[in-house]
């Protein structure tokens, strides 16, 4: 069984990791569920792979042994915008998720997931469902709220805008945090339930920080910077 | 009893050091108060107006009780009490018309009590209308125009009729006679010294009496301010209020004014004590009896009665207040040593001086004319009073600026001192904290994540089936995720934190092809809790873990359901977690066959042990069809933990 993308080709995927056994099981499980692999286990090969051509799914680590996952997301979401970007995560945690997300990630795998989930996770990616966990919620969310309350000390973790959000996204996300499903947020908000996923899309697409000016007007709009 | 001999030595060192004291501070405020005698007498000699001696009438002849005998001026009479029939002298003296210019007039420096002057036979002076003027106390001279008409060119006659009421013996001073503007200089200096300077002391008197009274209506507890404005209320009514010419039947006034004096002395010893910060002694009260006995006596008998008793009783009592007071004051001085003390001290003795002086003129040991002083050095008294309260008004006024100033300053201490503590507690609080959190996250890391480490090793060394290590392996994974899970600030809200675990528990049962059925009552979930601690979440969230073990391992179930929903039982809402499964179930007690059940106990009571460190109550039930996990969460989470260790 081959997954194929919209034009019936083999949909192929970049996978960014310098831990051997962890890249082996991700590249066995991908390519059991028939996507193309190719592997690289350096920053520098990831961009001469990415200069052979875009792949349609990049995953990446962020700790490579020359830089840093972030620059190849950014570069890769610059380059290519069609690529869709996930962040391989040993734990899951906000840190490292938040700070993928904001430079172009719309997701993450956690290195320890089952087989069947890694595959089910990249297929729902290629679908266009970006994937959100209850505690990338929680942080978004309790985020929001601390922008609210104070805005003087600047909370710890990643830096995060959460200013486009709108009070509807920002109640998917507190459903999501409380662990309920798609299904269950949809009714309680009066929606349909297969908007939601459209919804998440959304919620990443504005915690994204396009370009270094982009952020300086961001900046400039939320009084941070006084011109 | 070495210690109590060290004690009675010391007594007594300390004894003679304060004879010491004493004599270093009393001797030389003795010498002073000498001093200040002498310059007294000085001065009360220096005050002796001089009289133009140039137109002196002094030889009379004094008819008295019928008897004519020739005098000479100035002349004392026996004290009597009857205005009938006075002494008469009957005196000559020379009119040259030359000197008419001006006018001629006579002048009386000196009389006691009343006189009425004729020249050649008219009347030109009577005294008594003058009230003033008839008071003994007081040195009213006299001076009085004599019509032209009346003179004769060369001798003339002049007598004086001399109205004495006792107790006091008459006296009449030399007669002067001669051009108005010769004697009237002499005159006008006598009016300044006896009349118009005692008005001015009394009006400051008066002034005095009103401020003090204020004072002591805006400050009742210091009763010395009331009992000085009742002393100089005293002195400013016996100074106003003139007193009756003996045929006069007002008698009851006199009798008042009389016992004004030893009163308001009184009142002055009162003040004394009071003021320099002692307790009035309760026999004090005695040295108002005279005072009192005259006023009483004064009410009630005739007139002649209260002068005599005020001469042998008043005017003592008088002295003897002065005396007290001097004693006060030096004693102060002695204590004290301060400027208010002195002052007074230095008053009292002059009045006392003046006093003493006023005796030996009255007794006729010394002869100055018969000028009573104590009225007018009074007055000094008065002004060192009003000086020595002032001085302590200032003082007050200082206490009270560096009071504040004082209290500024232990206030901005207090308010540093309070800052440092609260800052070493809230360190001390916050250290307190780190290492509770720091302690927790060790037994965390031990209970969860080093025990499965250490299963790893050893099953890897036993070369166990790769599966087994690879559960194990993802035991101490989930178990890692969960304490850095429960480390994130969830608001108290547990909703988040189930929220985590319900994707772990998914990821888990997922590989077992078992289905979480996963139903929250409300859309809320749970009740908030600002108290939750991360702790009390990894408990409840181990607890879940552990039936959702139980049903994957041992049960073989095939459905987990996890329900989670809101009781209110009247004392507050509270949150119901519910597990259940449709596996085999296990037996409750006391059966041990099954292979796991040793395992399962072992997990069962950590389970309970959990809930109860939390405060939430665990319900456990079991049979064929399933087994259910019932978690009551407490309405408040406990603070500490409850059956830590």
């Amino acid at each position: 069984m081959t997954e194929q993308g919209e034009t019936g080709e083999a949909i192929t995927i970049l996978l960014v990791e310098d831990d051997a056994p962890t890249c082996w099981r991700l590249q066995d499980a991908l390519v059991k569920a028939g996507y193309e692999v190719r592997s690289a286990g350096t920053l520098s090969e990831a961009r001469q792979a990415l200069s052979v051509g875009a792949p349609r799914v990049l995953l990446t680590d962020l700790r490579l042994p020359d830089g840093h996952g972030v620059e190849l997301i950014r570069e890769t979401r610059q380059r290519f915008p069609e690529t869709e970007i996930m962040v391989i995560s040993a734990l899951g945690d906000e840190e490292s998720v938040i700070s993928a997300i904001t430079v172009g990630a719309t997701g993450y795998l956690l290195k320890d997931a089952f087989p069947t989930d890694i595959a089910t996770t990249v297929r729902d990616l290629v679908a266009g469902h970006s994937p959100i966990s209850a505690s990338i919620a929680r942080f978004i969310v309790r985020r929001t709220q601390g922008a609210a309350q104070n805005s003087a000390e600047p909370p710890p973790g990643p830096a995060l805008n959460t200013a486009k959000l709108t009070p509807r996204e920002i109640d998917i996300l507190w459903g999501i945090a409380k662990g309920f499903s798609y299904a269950e947020i949809a009714s309680h908000l009066g929606l349909s339930k297969q908007t939601v996923p459209g919804h998440i899309k959304n919620i990443y697409r504005k915690l994204e920080v396009h370009t270094r000016s982009e952020a300086v007007f961001e900046a400039v709009q939320q009084g941070l910077i006084k011109l | 009893m070495s210690e109590i001999a060290a004690k009675a030595s010391a007594k007594a060192a300390l004894k003679p050091a304060r004879r010491r004291l004493l004599a270093s501070r009393l001797v030389p405020y003795l010498l002073l108060q000498a001093l200040i005698a002498i310059v007294t007498i000085l001065g009360i000699q220096l005050l002796q107006p001089s009289d133009p001696e140039d137109y002196a009438v002094s030889d009379f002849s004094a008819r008295e009780d019928g008897l004519t005998r020739p005098v000479t001026l100035p002349h004392f009479t026996p004290s009597r009490y009857s205005l009938a029939d006075p002494p008469f002298y009957t005196g000559a003296f020379t009119f040259r018309s030359g000197d008419a210019a001006s006018g001629w007039s006579v002048f009386l420096p000196r009389f006691s009590n009343a006189v009425e002057v004729a020249v050649n036979g008219v009347v030109v002076l009577d005294s008594r209308r003058d009230a003033n003027a008839n008071r003994p106390d007081r040195n009213t001279p006299q001076i009085a125009a004599i019509p032209a008409s009346l003179l004769h060119e060369g001798g003339n006659e002049i007598t004086v009729r001399l109205f004495v009421w006792g107790p006091l013996k008459g006296f009449l001073d030399t007669v002067y006679v001669g051009p108005d503007i010769a004697l009237r200089p002499a005159y006008e200096t006598r009016t300044l010294l006896f009349v118009t300077l005692p008005v001015v002391f009394s009006a400051w008197q008066a002034i005095l009496a009103v401020i003090l009274a204020i004072m002591w209506l805006m400050r009742r507890h210091e009763p010395v301010y009331g009992v000085l404005a009742a002393a100089m209320v005293l002195g400013v009514v016996q100074a106003f209020a003139p007193p009756p010419v003996p045929p006069a039947a007002v008698s009851r006034l006199a009798a008042v004014l009389l016992a004004s004096a030893p009163i308001e002395s009184a009142l002055i010893v009162v003040f004394g004590v009071l003021f320099f910060g002692w307790r009035w002694p309760r026999y004090g009260t005695l040295l108002f009896v005279p005072g009192v006995l005259v006023f009483v006596v004064g009410l009630i008998g005739g007139p002649p009665l209260p002068r005599i008793l005020f001469l042998v009783l008043g005017i003592p009592t008088v002295g003897l207040c002065l005396f007290l007071m001097a004693c006060v004051t030096a004693t102060a001085v002695v204590r004290r040593q301060d400027a208010a003390s002195f002052t007074i001290g230095c008053a009292v003795t002059i009045v006392l001086v003046c006093w003493v002086q006023d005796m030996l003129t009255v007794l006729e040991i010394a002869s100055n004319d018969r000028i009573f002083v104590s009225r007018l050095s009074y007055s000094a008294m008065l002004v060192a009073i009003g000086a020595g309260l002032t001085w302590r008004f200032a003082r007050a006024l200082n206490q009270v600026d560096s009071f504040a100033g004082q209290l500024v300053t232990r206030v901005r201490e207090a308010e540093e001192r309070l800052k440092a503590s609260f800052a070493r507690e809230e360190e001390r609080a916050r250290a307190a904290a780190l290492a509770n959190e720091r302690t927790r996250l060790m037994r965390d890391l031990h209970d969860g994540l080093g025990g499965q480490l250490v299963s790893i090793v050893a099953l890897s060394e036993r070369g166990s089936a790769g599966a087994t290590i690879t559960d194990a392996a993802r035991a101490a994974l989930k178990d890692l995720r969960l304490v850095i899970d429960s480390m994130d600030d969830i608001g108290g809200d547990l909703m988040l934190a189930l929220g985590s675990w319900r994707e772990r528990a998914t990821a888990q049962l997922r590989p077992h092809d078992i289905a979480l059925d996963w139903r929250v009552a409300t859309p809320q979930g749970l009740p908030l809790h600002p108290e939750l601690r991360p702790w009390h979440v990894i408990q409840i969230v181990r607890i879940l873990d552990e039936a959702v073990t139980n049903a994957v391992k041992h049960a073989q179930a095939r459905h987990v359901a996890v329900t989670i929903e809101t009781h209110d039982g009247g004392l507050g809402p509270y949150g119901v977690i519910s597990v259940t499964d449709d596996g085999s179930g296990f037996a409750l007690a006391g059966n041990c066959e099954a292979a796991g059940a040793g395992q399962t106990a072992r997990g069962l009571r950590n389970m309970r042990s959990r809930a109860a460190r939390c405060g939430a109550v665990l319900d456990l039930s079991s049979d064929a069809s399933g087994t259910r996990v019932r978690l009551q969460l407490p309405q408040r989470f406990p603070d500490s933990d409850m059956a830590a260790g």
